[in-house]
């Protein structure tokens, strides 16, 4: 059926013809030998009878030398000559002459004895023969075939015949050809003879199109029957380093240029360059893409959603055309969905505008889905094998799994990163993740460069021939790593080894830090164990034993500094959350423990940790007792577990709590601030604070002397001066004096025993009260002294108010009986007479008004006429000296003159002076005081009464008086009060005379 | 020459194909009516689409046209010799089934994957 034999001839006759020894390597395995030589046979008559035109063709193609070859077999064959003959044609000779005859044994030993017998032909024949001799059994099969085969062609008549030769020829002519399918590379290699090959530069991605429009211009042309000047125009694809560049085979660059003209997306002013013959092969090589295996990862290229997605294959399709994927789906669940966009079916094109953002890689979540689509989502299966159908796409596990060509994903370059390892970790039975190393294995295996070896690193070739050799790295270059031999025999020499055969050496025991490649970076431990180039060590940090690349590892010094590089440190108060807070207990490289202010662990990567939120230096809270809490401050918990620690953090109540004898959580404990007690303050801050401090009224109370009332204050005038006083200590003491000045705290004191100022000390001054005597209070402003001075005063006053009255209120109330006392003479004091007297508070008021003063008398009493007979009055007078008015003048009002009198000056003129007030104070006043009292009340007024006609005692005063008195007023006075007749007879007598009963004034 | 000529209109562009054997590039449509001008005795493509899905790939990279395949140098290296001028692939992905393997070896050919695969199996010097 085909050239079998030819080929073989053919191309076993290059000896360089590498593709001869894959064919050998074929031909057994694929069981095409088995029906090979029967084939050949006829094929062989073939050659015989007709054309070799196909042969010669394949030839002339194939080369030169191999023309010779077959010629010569043939006539060999031809001639049954026995020396150079392939065994085929010996088998077909033989098969002629007796097909019935089991000839194998025969061929095996003619093959033998040429083999053995001459060594020229030896040469000659093939090896291939040598090795088909073997396949008797095979053989024997052929021939029974070749039989069959010829007695068919036996019964088919001669035209039948001649066809099917045609129609083998032809096909022999295509087999020929595809021949050039088969091999012969070697000889492609191109020549100085063979047309040129310009470049020529292109868009980008159009590379296919522009193909194509050459394509139909040949087309063109041949259906013109005009002569394509063009050989060949290849393109090496978009994605090669050869994109934007075709390639133009033609004998002539006009040739060439004629055929790319006017098609668009070429760059006809770019550069053309002839090919130099020597790299046209490179033009055309090919990379073999690398298989696709099950569990690797891979990077999606296609569809663009996915593009640069780490994917993992899951199945490959026996044509190694379609793999299935698994990749975290980009999904948007139609939330990005525009609602209102008119529905068309039309692909869009996005090659142009603005490219939308995908959505980020999130594994399937079917609540997600339904929310939206749930028209969109079947589902199967359940547990763990739940499968979902959405948008027509299969998610298992959350992954979405995808069949996709293999063109739509890459396993090169791939560099799976840890982030987007952890997606595809899977699920221990004890919950802990772990990932299939060898995978990531071979995923990074492919990237693989010298760059994780150092010059001077230890290393040993753990794999290949030269396996077991240890050295020290010289140079990296690329994927070769030089080093030279410290051990063994080759000791000292340089070899170069391929970085994928190297290990960096350890030793059990070593120190070594992971310097890269997984997520164990910066981990530092122990080596435990060495496997080929995967070493397990006992991490520092952690107690736990990792397993690494020994490419990854570096002998370390130091000691681990996990986490050095997160923002985060042990004890941070970090915000998770608008809401929440938590305080750190672990900083791991890629994750954070945190405990929350609820007091669970939480697990958080770290940018799931918004911020370090600090500490509040002036937080405050308070312990159940109502004590302040303060940062550093000692609590303990109150019931529970009372643990206790220090205050870490203060956060809305919340206290993050450090005891370092506690293992949980690096001794970090939550609790609320109202189940704890303070234990010490820190810096001895008072405990209880005195609140009251806060209370800005009493606050204002604190700045003075705190006390219920001010004192009144003085002001004006020294209420001291004028006063009489007596001076407790010094050379002064015991004298009576007035104070006459003030200042500071001395006084002027006119002393009463001889006219002489003194100065005294204030504080040693008490004060007299200048008619009794008696000892007051010192300060005469204050109230209680004026106060008495008043009642003293006032008392008289009533007198003199009374006094005004006819009878002798003249005395008592105007005279300064007292008021003559006060410094002011006569009138003015205080309250004295004029006060008193003439105040209507009593006085001259009440006085005139009620008594009517001498009106008084007149009109009020005038009226009471009942004294009217001037009896009444005089008797009336409860006011003896009325009486004795009444007396006095029977009926007439004795009054006015005695008004007048008791009104004048009299006195006044008598009291002028402070001697005159002197006396009037101890005279006087006496007078008033006494005298008048019990004349009026109690000598007058039994008088009055018990003698109601008999005024008398009103008489014998009235001359007396006067006369006795020098002067008139005191005569007036004395005169009208009962009293003043003995008064005025004699002080002393007189005295005892009226009343007797007043011992007081003494 | 492939009758109609072997230029495809860039909307069948989507629908390209290269035979695993032979490389030639067509469309599914035109492989599936006419087969494949180079193989088609041991393909039997035609109205096949089985072995059309099996036997050609989807998976191709780089296109040659040829129009003189026994003079062309990149013809001969890409092993077209003999084939009909039209649009082949510089590299065609893809296994073909053992049976259809079998079968090209048995019409005496001997297959070499155009994956690729033997520029790395030829030790450059």
């Amino acid at each position: 059926m085909s050239s079998y034999d030819d080929r073989d001839s053919g191309s076993d006759d290059e000896p360089f013809n590498p593709q001869a020894e894959i064919d050998e390597d074929d031909v057994p395995t694929n069981s095409a030998p088995v029906r090979r030589p029967a084939v050949t046979d006829d094929d062989d008559d073939d050659d015989d009878d007709a054309a070799q035109g196909g042969n010669n063709d394949d030839d002339d193609e194939e080369g030169g030398e191999g023309n010779d070859d077959d010629d010569e077999e043939d006539e060999e064959e031809d001639e049954d000559e026995d020396d150079i003959v392939t065994r085929p044609a010996k088998r077909r000779k033989k098969a002629k002459r007796n097909m019935f005859i089991d000839v194998e044994a025969e061929v095996d030993e003619e093959e033998e004895e040429e083999d053995e017998g001459d060594d020229d032909i030896q040469d000659e024949v093939h090896p291939d023969d040598l090795l088909e001799t073997t396949n008797a059994d095979l053989d024997d099969r052929h021939h029974r075939e070749l039989d069959m085969r010829r007695e068919v062609n036996a019964q088919k008549d001669v035209e039948e015949l001649a066809k099917e030769f045609d129609e083998k020829y032809r096909r022999r002519e295509m087999q020929s050809a595809r021949r050039g399918a088969t091999g012969a590379v070697p000889l492609a290699l191109p020549t100085v003879n063979d047309p040129s090959i310009w470049s020529v530069k292109c868009r980008p991605t159009k590379e296919r199109e522009i193909i194509m429009s050459i394509q139909r211009r040949i087309d063109e042309k041949m259906r013109a029957k005009q002569p394509v000047k063009v050989y060949s125009a290849f393109e090496r694809g978009p994605n090669g380093p050869q994109s934007g560049y075709l390639y133009v085979e033609a004998d002539a660059k006009q040739d060439m240029l004629e055929i790319i003209e006017g098609i668009s997306n070429v760059f006809m002013s770019g550069e053309m360059l002839s090919i130099d013959v020597k790299e046209r092969p490179d033009l055309l090589r090919k990379k073999r893409r690398p298989p696709l295996e099950v569990g690797k990862f891979v990077r999606m290229i296609r569809p663009p959603t996915y593009k640069g997605d780490l994917a993992k294959v899951v199945e490959v399709s026996g044509n190694g055309l379609d793999c299935i994927v698994q990749v975290v789906p980009r999904l948007d669940y139609g939330l990005n969905e525009d609602t209102n966009a008119a529905v068309d079916n039309k692909r869009k094109r996005g090659f142009f505008g603005p490219k939308v953002e995908r959505p980020p890689q999130k594994l399937f979540s079917e609540a997600d889905a339904k929310k939206r689509h749930m028209k969109h989502l079947t589902m199967a299966g359940s547990g763990a094998q739940r499968q979902y159908t959405y948008k027509g796409e299969d998610y298992v596990g959350g992954f979405l799994v995808k069949e996709v060509k293999v063109n739509w994903v890459s396993a090169e370059r791939v560099n799976p990163k840890m982030e987007e390892l952890q997606y595809f970790s899977t699920q221990n039975a004890d919950g802990t993740e772990t990932l299939d190393l060898i995978a990531v294995q071979a995923a990074q295996k492919a990237a693989e460069t010298g760059a994780a070896f150092a010059s001077g690193d230890n290393v040993e070739i753990y794999t290949g021939e030269q396996r077991g050799i240890r050295g020290t790295t010289v140079t990296v270059t690329g994927e070769i790593v030089t080093l030279r031999v410290s051990e063994g025999e080759l000791k000292g020499r340089k070899i170069d080894a391929p970085v994928k055969t190297l290990r960096k050496l350890f030793r059990e025991g070593d120190h070594v830090k992971v310097i890269g490649g997984s997520k164990y970076v910066d981990e530092v431990g122990l080596v435990t164990k060495i496997r080929d180039d995967k070493i397990t060590l006992l991490c520092d940090s952690t107690q736990q034993e990792i397993t690494v690349f020994s490419k990854d590892l570096k002998r370390a010094a130091d000691s681990a500094t996990v986490g050095a590089d997160s923002n985060f440190d042990l004890y941070d108060l970090v915000q998770i959350d608008a809401s929440t807070i938590g305080c750190v207990v672990r900083v791991d490289r890629e994750v954070l423990k945190v405990v929350d202010q609820q007091g669970d662990v939480r697990t958080l990567l770290h940018t799931q940790v918004s911020q370090v939120a600090g500490r509040n230096r002036n937080a405050v809270a308070t312990d159940r007792d109502g004590s302040e809490i303060r940062h550093d401050d000692n609590v303990k918990e109150y019931g529970g577990e009372n643990r206790q620690g220090k205050v870490l953090y203060i956060h809305r109540g919340i206290l993050f709590v450090q005891n370092r004898e506690l293992v949980e959580n690096q001794g970090i404990f939550v609790v609320r601030s109202t189940s704890v007690l303070t234990m010490a303050a820190k810096s001895g801050r008072a405990q209880t604070q005195d609140l009251s401090g806060l209370n800005p009224a009493l606050n204002a109370g604190a700045n003075g002397n705190s006390g219920p009332m001010p004192p009144p204050r003085s002001f004006g005038r020294d209420k001291l001066i004028g006063k009489t006083v007596i001076i407790r200590k010094g050379a002064y003491k015991g004298l009576l004096g007035i104070v006459k000045d003030t200042m500071n705290d001395e006084a002027r004191i006119e002393l009463h025993t001889k006219n002489k100022q003194v100065s005294v000390k204030k504080e040693l001054l008490s004060i007299k009260d200048p008619i009794t005597g008696n000892s007051m209070p010192i300060g005469g402003g204050k109230f209680p002294d004026r106060s008495r001075g008043g009642y003293s005063g006032s008392t008289p006053s009533y007198n003199s108010g009374s006094g005004r009255t006819p009878a002798w209120g003249n005395g008592g109330g105007r005279t300064p009986g007292w008021g003559g006392g006060g410094a002011a003479g006569g009138r003015t004091p205080g309250w004295g007479g004029g006060g008193g007297g003439r105040t209507p508070g009593w006085g001259g008021d009440g006085g005139r008004t009620a008594y009517g003063g001498g009106d008084g008398g007149r009109t009020a009493y005038g009226g009471a006429t009942a004294y009217g007979g001037a009896t009444s009055y005089g008797g009336a007078t409860s006011y003896g000296g009325g009486t004795a008015y009444g007396g006095n003048d029977g009926n007439r009002t004795a009054y006015g003159g005695f008004n007048s009198g008791g009104r004048t000056p009299g006195w006044g003129g008598s009291g002028s002076g402070n001697t005159a007030s002197k006396s009037n104070l101890s005279a006087p006043t006496p007078g008033a005081y006494n005298a008048p009292t019990p004349g009026a009340y109690a000598a007058p007024t039994p008088g009055g009464y018990g003698a109601y006609s008999a005024p008398t005692p009103g008489g014998p005063m009235d001359a007396p008086t006067p006369g006795n008195y020098s002067a008139p007023t005191p005569g007036d006075r004395y005169g009208v009060t009962p009293a003043a007749a003995p008064t005025p007879g004699a002080w002393d007598i007189s005295t005892p005379a009226p009343s007797g009963e007043d011992p007081v004034y003494h | 020459m492939i009758p109609g000529g072997a230029f495809v209109p860039p909307n069948q562009q989507r629908n390209l194909r290269a035979c695993m054997v032979c490389s030639i590039v067509r469309t599914y449509t035109q492989f599936m009516n006419g087969g494949c001008p180079n193989c088609e005795e041991i393909l039997e493509l035609t109205g096949n689409s089985e072995n059309v899905n099996d036997c050609t790939s989807q998976v191709f990279e780089g296109l040659i046209t040829v129009a003189d395949t026994s003079k062309s140098w990149v013809a001969r290296y890409q092993r077209l010799e003999g084939y009909v001028p039209g649009v082949y692939a510089t590299q065609v992905e893809g296994i073909l089934p053992e049976e259809i393997i079998s079968a090209i070896e048995a019409a005496g050919i001997n297959y070499v994957p155009r994956d690729g695969s033997e520029d790395q199996m030829i030790p450059k010097d």
